[in-house]
């Protein structure tokens, strides 16, 4: 009993630093208010929070809970005739979860990187006043071939 | 006509939605004296000529030299902002399928991009290795099944977030502005000065 309590005391306690220590972050680099910003809908500022929340939370629960989350376990005990249609809608989903996570990723890289003004100042150093667009085209790009080359070389195994 | 003392006040961004942008427009005035409040309210600053340019900086000090053309008898006390930014908007702006598609589009961004994020939070510090220890250690016995420190450390994150932007369901907890809604304010503000720097450093600002 004492130790269930300490355990509920423990995690939740780490969840509510946790959450604190993320989320000061994600504002200090402030990707939800540029999004606003740029798409013109500083308005729903506060729907975007409420997605924020829910992506979290929808994150832990995936991450945490994840033996309890195998969606394609229960569908081949399920349908077990239907595998084409969990293909077709794994595909889909992972698409986008993918293309949307990947845009987060790659502003929030590049808001970090912002953050500490090193584009700026490298700009400077080396007197750059023209062709920024350039400079930006090529970090994309070599952010995309990083990023395969990563996967298909299977990097994340040789890492372990 | 006597001499009055005209106080303006000007914001820093406003947005119009005619061609024509009036002295009420970008600021308020404060005069003793009716009529010339009236007729300086109903000068004409600017003209957007051009369906392309939607956005023009002018300078206080042209719309104190604007002011003294019509009325020459006043002194004009500058109370706000130096520089006013004027943009000039369509009336649907606010309002169309184009708007929710953007919104939608940040809105999965948003969602994917944390859910993301916090897994991979989640992988970087090991967290199931930390709660199996911890677990074993509190219990001496195998973490099986839902555990009471995931549960909770769940739902301490929930409130923590919660607690952190202070609303849930569109309802605000306290009356303060949200993290993002700070973050948000900063950010314009951040721009509209950017905004007004380059349109000085290219001479394009407005200026008697």
């Amino acid at each position: 009993m004492a130790g269930t309590l300490f355990l509920i005391v423990f995690g939740g306690s780490y969840g509510l630093l946790a959450a604190a220590g993320v989320f000061t972050v994600l504002v200090a680099v402030g990707l939800v208010p540029r999004f606003a910003g740029k798409t013109h809908t500083g308005a729903r500022v506060v729907l975007y929070e409420e997605m924020v929340i829910l992506g979290t939370v929808t994150g832990c629960v995936l991450s945490i809970f994840s033996r309890y989350c195998r969606f394609g376990a229960w569908w081949q005990q399920r349908f077990p005739d239907r595998m084409n249609v969990l293909l077709a809608a794994g595909n889909a989903a992972q698409a986008v979860y993918g293309v949307f996570a990947g845009m987060f990723i790659g502003c929030l890289a590049l808001a970090i990187a912002e953050m500490l003004d090193s584009i700026p100042i490298f700009a400077r150093r080396i007197s750059f006043r023209h062709g920024i667009g350039f400079a930006i085209l090529g970090m994309a790009l070599g952010k995309l071939s990083g990023s395969l080359f990563y996967f298909w070389a299977e990097l994340h195994r040789a890492a372990q | 006509m006597a001499d009055v003392t005209v106080y303006l006040k000007c914001d820093r961004n406003v947005e119009v939605q005619s061609e024509d942008v009036y002295m009420s427009d970008v600021g308020s005035l404060r005069c003793a004296d009716p009529a010339v409040s009236a007729k300086l309210r109903a000068l004409k600053v600017h003209h957007f000529g051009k369906r392309d340019v939607r956005r023009c900086v002018i300078s206080t000090l042209k719309l104190v030299e604007l002011m003294e053309d019509v009325c020459p008898n006043i002194s004009v006390q500058i109370v706000g902002e130096p520089d006013v930014l004027v943009e000039w908007v369509d009336v649907d702006r606010h309002r169309g399928i184009v708007q929710w598609l953007k919104a939608a589009l940040v809105c999965l961004v948003s969602f994917f991009g944390t859910a993301f994020t916090i897994m991979a939070y989640h992988n970087d510090v090991g967290i199931n290795d930390v709660f199996t220890e911890v677990y074993r250690m509190v219990m001496n016995r195998e973490p099986g099944g839902l555990n009471v420190l995931e549960v909770s450390y769940s739902v301490g994150l929930a409130l923590g977030i919660v607690v952190f932007f202070n609303h849930v369901g569109g309802r605000r907890l306290t009356k303060d502005p949200t993290p993002i809604e700070v973050a948000m304010r900063n950010y314009e503000e951040d721009v509209d000065k950017a905004l007004i720097a380059t349109a000085g450093r290219e001479g394009r600002e407005k200026e008697p």
